[in-house]
């Protein structure tokens, strides 16, 4: 089943072509790590796939229905209901500062109706227990690690039962021995057959954990495969000259 | 005259300190926020609107405004009947509104601009209408990182209420210069800045209070 297609997709800052022309079938089930240099258009491509971000140019269908057709964006009540199975964890949490970390979990769905306070509270336990945050219920988002933090995001994001998930930089304002737990919790998803595209920068983790590799430079798909064919056999020397710099 | 006569009378004027203090907070307060958000809304028109009022009653005294309200109204052609308030108090506090909503309202402003953009981003992607993430989200954020600017506003308004004497209201300040005009002796003005200090520093406590209870 087709989650996400995208045809053409371009997309400009002023002058600038940050996308070129980006067009991407998902699969359910698919994790598909996105790769490439910095300024390749990673976080905007990804961005633009939530509506954070308008496209100039093409198409994105979600699930089968169009959140842009040639850069035409239906109402903004229609793009939440087409977006409404879609998730989306950031570099920097963004978690709400005053509110407890139950609150942060529930509000959306409360807002929504989508269960008495009662259930919802139970639905936060039982998301924090899955990223291993069971006692952190009543915490304030300010007490907790930037790993914490990270894992409080996703069981946020989990509460609206996403079929997809998106990823951007999730471990890169992390220190090094946190990014660990959060990459684990993302390992766990994946296995449960959740839908997700990753920006990062954590190679190794991308080789293991995703499915599918997305290689992105100058605004253009460089190569889309296995993490095999994208990472260790690739002859294009964009690729190659990329991954010999960075270790892994 | 002795200090057990005056404090009576200065207490007196203290409480139409008080609630011109209250009336001019409530009121200014929801006023100043309804203009801040006319003002970063994105219609360019009404924001120039606002830009030009908030010129107006920053630009301009008070005192003068105070003036306006009360001897000027009446005259402004054609509306000017309509326009006219014959009790000294209400027109006062109008002015003392119009005047810290201006404030007020820029105070807001600076506490909506601290909310990080990615407080908005997260709202939107978990499903929140523009309404839900205003009131949830960016609202408590906003007053919280205001707090600051507001006590120290409060402060200065609990002693700018005393140019409301100009218009012939005993306030605690003309209450104060009444005794020693006939005491002949100005250790009245001294009770009366022990008085401004109490309040000033309930304030300050109350706003501390207030900083303690929603820091997150």
């Amino acid at each position: 089943m087709e989650m996400i297609k995208v045809e053409n997709l371009k997309k400009n800052f002023g002058n600038v072509e940050v996308l070129k022309d980006i067009s991407l079938t998902v699969e359910k089930g698919d994790v598909i790590a996105i790769l490439g240099p910095s300024g390749s258009g990673k976080s905007t491509f990804l961005r633009s796939l939530i509506d954070l971000v308008d496209i100039d140019g093409g198409s994105i269908y979600i699930e089968g229905k169009a959140l842009c057709e040639n850069a035409v964006y239906p109402s903004a009540k229609e793009k939440r209901k087409i977006l409404a199975k879609m998730g989306m964890v950031f570099q920097h949490f963004n978690l709400f500062p005053h509110k407890s970390v139950r609150d942060n979990l529930i509000l959306a769905p409360k807002l929504e109706k989508r269960g008495s306070y009662e259930e919802l509270c139970v639905m936060a336990k039982n998301m924090l227990k899955r990223v291993g945050l069971a006692d952190k219920l009543s915490e304030m988002p300010n007490n907790l690690s930037g790993g914490q933090k990270q894992r409080v995001a996703i069981a946020r994001a989990l509460m609206c039962k996403p079929d997809i998930l998106l990823f951007d930089e999730p471990t890169s304002a992390l220190d090094p021995e946190l990014t660990g737990e959060v990459l684990n919790v993302i390992r766990d998803l994946s296995k449960e057959n959740m839908t997700m595209l990753i920006v990062t920068h954590e190679i190794g983790f991308a080789r293991e954990a995703a499915n599918k590799i997305l290689f992105m430079d100058g605004g253009y798909v460089i190569g889309f495969g296995s993490p095999e064919e994208i990472i260790d056999n690739s002859d294009n020397e964009r690729m190659k000259n990329f991954f010999a710099k960075v270790s892994h | 005259m002795s200090l057990q006569q005056w404090i009576p009378q200065m207490a007196v004027g203290c409480l139409l300190t008080l609630k011109l203090f209250f009336i001019t907070i409530v009121f200014s307060m929801p006023l100043g926020l309804v203009l801040t958000f006319l003002y970063t809304s994105k219609n360019k028109a009404v924001s120039a609107i606002i830009s030009f009022y908030i010129l107006i009653m920053r630009g301009t005294p008070l005192l003068l405004q105070i003036f306006f309200v009360y001897f000027g109204l009446p005259y402004v052609p054609g509306i000017g009947k309509y326009l006219t308030i014959n009790d000294r108090f209400t027109a006062g506090a109008v002015a003392f509104i119009l005047n810290y909503a201006a404030y007020f309202a820029e105070i807001f402003r600076g506490g909506l601009l601290s909310v990080d953009v990615g407080q908005y981003e997260a709202a939107k992607v978990l499903g929140l209408t523009d309404m839900q993430t205003r009131t949830h989200i960016v609202l408590p954020q906003m007053f919280r990182i205001s707090l600051p600017a507001i006590s120290n506003e409060a402060i200065i308004l609990i002693k700018d209420t005393a140019l409301i004497t100009a218009i012939g209201l005993s306030d605690l300040l003309k209450v104060t210069k009444t005794i020693v005009n006939k005491t002949t002796n100005i250790s009245a003005f001294v009770v009366a800045a022990v008085f401004y200090l109490i309040m000033s520093y309930i304030l300050t406590l109350v706003f501390k209070l207030l900083e303690r209870k929603f820091s997150f």
